[in-house]
C-alpha cells in the first residue's frame, strides 16, 4: 500500500517537473525569439533608412530617387516585423536596389556622388546584418516550434497565450555589382 | 557597445582558444567598445585589466587533451556576480559545451548571447555533452559562430540548426615583423615545433620519428621544440648525436611565439587529429616561415590547398621525412612558399575577423536590451517576471 503510494506521488512529481522544465525551455526561447525579432526589425529599419537617405542625395537622378524612396517608405511605414506585408515589401526593396544597381559602371557613376559612397557601403554592411539575423530568428522560432508541437505542450496549453512564431522568408542580397 | 567575452579554458597557458579570446577582446577595444573578459587564470596580477579570473583552473581530461577549466559553485557564483555587474549588451561564449565558464554562463544569463565553436568533436562525446543541461543553455543562444566548416558541420550533425563560419583572426602585424632569435636559423637550416610536447594529438612524436631521417639528409639540421609540457619522453628514442642537436624551449610567452616560429627554415605541425582550424599555421606564414603540416582537412584548407604550405600523410613519419628533406634541399620553394604563405594569412587579419563578428553582435542586439541574469530557475521564479520592458523596443 505505502509502496504503491510512493510510487504514485513520485510519479506525480517527474510530470509536475518535466511540465516545468518544458515550460522553461518554452519561456527561454520565446524571450530568445523576441530579442532576435526586436533587432531583425532595427537593422531592417536601419535598411529602410539608409535607402531613403540615398534617395535624397542631391545629385542622384529623379528617377533613381523616385524608385529608391517610394520603396524605403513603404517599408518605413510598417509599424512591427509581423506586419501583413512586411516580407513582401522588403523583399520588393531588395528587387528594386538589385535593379537599379546592377552596372558596375553606374554604380560607380553614383559612388562618385558625394555621401552616396558612404551610404552604399553602409548598404553592404546593413544587408549582411539582415541577412544573420533572419538567420538568427530563424533558428530561435525553429527550436520553439519543436518543442510547441510535443502533445504534452500542447495538452497542458504550456505555451500559454503566446502566439505561435513565424520565420520570416526575406530575401535580402546585397546587389552583386555592390558587393565587390 | 559593451561586450562581455567567457573563456572556458585557462588563461595561464597560451592555448587556441585564450589567444583568440584575448586577440579579439584586444582589437575590439582597438575599435572602440567596452570589453569583458571572464577566465579561468591562477596568477591575478599578470592579467590584463579587461580579464576577471574565477580562480584557479582544475586541469581535466576532455576531448583527448588536458583541459584546463573551471567549473563548481564557487565558480558558478562568480559568473553570476561577472553577469550582473557587467551590463553587457552582448554577451559572447566560447566553446560552450566545454564543462567550464561558458556553460554556466549560459545559464546565469539570458538576453542577446554569441557562441564560438572551435573544435569539431565525434558523435559519442557530443551526445554525452549534449544532456538536458547543456540543451537549456544551447536554447539561450541566439547566434552560433563556428571557426571552420569542421567545427561548422559538427554543430549542424548533432546540435541541429546552423552557425556562420568566421575564421580565427592572426594579429598579421606582431608576426610580420617577428626577428628570429639570437643565433636561429644561422647558418644551419632548423625545424620548429610548437605546442604541448606530451600531448599526442599534437604530434611530437610523428615528427621525431622523421627527425634521424631528415638528419640524415641534412646533417647539420637542428630542431627547435616550443611550448608547455615534457617532451623528454618522446625524445629518449633519438640517438646521443640527434638529441644534442635538438634545443627543447618550454613555455613560451606570448609575445616570444612570433621569434620562434621566425627561427625556422621550416615550421611543422604534425598534429594526428581534433583540429578544426591550426591558428599556428597561418601565425607561421604571417611570419614568413615555410610550413609543413599533416594533410587534416582544416588544415588544408587554411593552406588554401597546398598554395599556402606543404602537407604530408598524416601520422606517416616517412612521408614528413621526405617533405620536410626536400624542402630543406630547395631554398627558391621555401621562399616562393614564404610570400604566398604570408598573402594567405593576411587574409585572416584580426582586423577583418574582428569587423564580421562585430556584425553578429549587430545582427541580435536591441537598443536598451542587456544581458541580464537569468535565476529565474524553474516554475516559481518565473511568475511575475517582466518581460522586455515596452522603452525597449524600436519605433519604425
Amino acid at each position: 500500500m505505502s509502496n504503491q503510494w510512493i510510487a504514485f506521488i513520485a510519479s506525480a512529481a517527474f510530470v509536475i517537473w518535466y511540465l516545468s522544465y518544458q515550460a522553461g525551455r518554452l519561456d527561454r526561447l520565446h524571450h530568445r525569439i523576441e530579442v532576435t525579432e526586436l533587432a531583425l526589425l532595427a537593422q531592417l529599419v536601419r535598411r529602410g533608412g539608409i535607402v531613403a537617405e540615398l534617395a535624397a542625395v542631391p545629385g542622384i537622378d529623379p528617377a533613381l530617387s523616385v524608385l529608391w524612396g517610394q520603396a524605403a517608405h513603404d517599408v518605413l511605414a510598417l509599424r512591427d516585423l509581423s506586419a501583413p506585408h512586411r516580407t513582401q515589401l522588403e523583399n520588393e526593396l531588395t528587387n528594386t536596389l538589385a535593379m537599379t544597381l546592377d552596372e558596375p559602371e553606374e554604380v560607380n557613376e553614383i559612388r562618385g556622388i558625394q555621401y552616396a559612397s558612404s551610404l552604399l557601403d553602409e548598404l553592404i554592411q546593413v544587408s549582411d546584418r539582415v541577412r544573420l539575423s533572419q538567420q538568427f530568428h530563424t533558428d530561435a522560432v525553429r527550436d520553439c516550434l519543436e518543442i510547441r508541437e510535443q502533445f504534452l505542450v500542447r495538452f497542458f496549453r504550456l505555451a500559454g497565450r503566446a502566439k505561435a512564431p513565424r520565420p520570416l522568408d526575406l530575401d535580402v542580397q546585397v546587389p552583386p555589382s555592390l558587393s565587390n | 557597445m559593451r561586450i562581455g567575452i567567457v573563456c572556458p579554458y585557462s588563461w595561464d597557458i597560451p592555448g587556441g582558444v585564450s589567444a583568440h579570446v584575448a586577440d579579439l577582446a584586444e582589437t575590439l577595444i582597438r575599435m572602440g567598445h567596452f570589453v569583458g573578459v571572464l577566465a579561468p587564470a591562477e596568477f591575478d596580477e599578470l592579467l590584463p585589466a579587461y580579464v576577471v579570473s574565477t580562480g584557479k583552473p582544475r586541469a581535466v581530461k576532455y576531448n583527448g587533451s588536458v583541459a584546463r577549466l573551471s567549473f563548481g559553485p564557487i565558480a558558478a557564483r562568480k559568473v553570476s556576480k561577472w553577469i550582473e555587474e557587467g551590463e553587457f549588451d552582448v554577451l559572447h561564449v566560447h566553446e560552450p559545451l566545454a564543462p567550464s565558464l561558458s556553460v554556466l554562463a549560459c545559464w546565469a544569463a539570458k538576453g542577446p548571447i554569441v557562441a564560438t565553436w572551435h573544435s569539431s568533436m565525434d558523435k559519442s562525446r557530443m551526445m554525452l555533452t549534449l544532456s538536458k543541461l547543456a540543451q537549456t543553455a544551447m536554447e539561450k543562444i541566439s547566434a552560433r559562430i563556428a571557426v571552420s566548416e569542421a567545427a561548422r558541420t559538427t554543430l549542424i550533425k548533432h546540435v541541429g540548426g546552423d552557425a556562420v563560419v568566421i575564421p580565427n583572426g592572426v594579429d598579421i602585424a606582431s608576426f610580420s615583423s617577428a626577428k628570429p632569435m639570437f643565433g636561429w636559423p644561422g647558418e644551419n637550416q632548423s625545424i620548429v615545433f610548437l605546442g604541448r610536447g606530451d600531448e599526442p594529438r599534437k604530434g611530437l612524436a610523428v615528427l621525431v620519428a622523421a627527425y634521424p631521417e631528415i638528419r640524415r639528409r641534412h646533417p647539420k639540421v637542428r630542431m627547435l621544440i616550443a611550448g608547455p609540457g615534457k617532451p623528454e619522453d618522446t625524445l629518449k628514442s633519438l640517438s646521443r648525436e640527434d638529441r644534442e642537436s635538438v634545443t627543447v624551449l618550454g613555455m613560451v610567452a606570448a609575445q616570444d611565439k612570433a621569434s620562434v616560429l621566425a627561427s625556422g627554415t621550416v615550421y611543422v605541425a604534425p598534429n594526428t587529429g581534433g583540429e578544426s582550424f591550426g591558428i599556428v599555421l597561418l601565425e607561421a606564414m604571417a611570419s614568413g616561415t615555410p610550413v609543413v603540416a599533416s594533410d587534416l582537412e582544416a588544415f588544408q584548407r587554411v593552406l588554401n590547398d597546398g598554395k599556402g604550405g606543404i602537407t604530408f600523410e598524416n601520422e606517416n613519419s616517412d612521408d614528413l621525412a621526405q617533405v620536410v628533406s626536400d624542402l630543406l634541399a630547395n631554398p627558391t620553394r621555401c621562399a616562393e612558399l614564404s610570400a604566398q604563405g604570408k598573402l594567405r594569412a593576411a587574409e585572416f587579419d584580426w582586423a577583418v575577423v574582428a569587423k564580421r563578428i562585430v556584425d553578429v553582435y549587430e545582427s541580435i542586439r536591441v537598443q536598451g536590451v542587456k544581458v541580464e541574469p537569468d535565476l529565474t530557475g524553474q516554475m516559481i521564479g518565473r511568475l511575475g517576471r517582466g518581460r522586455i520592458s515596452p522603452e525597449a523596443r524600436i519605433e519604425p
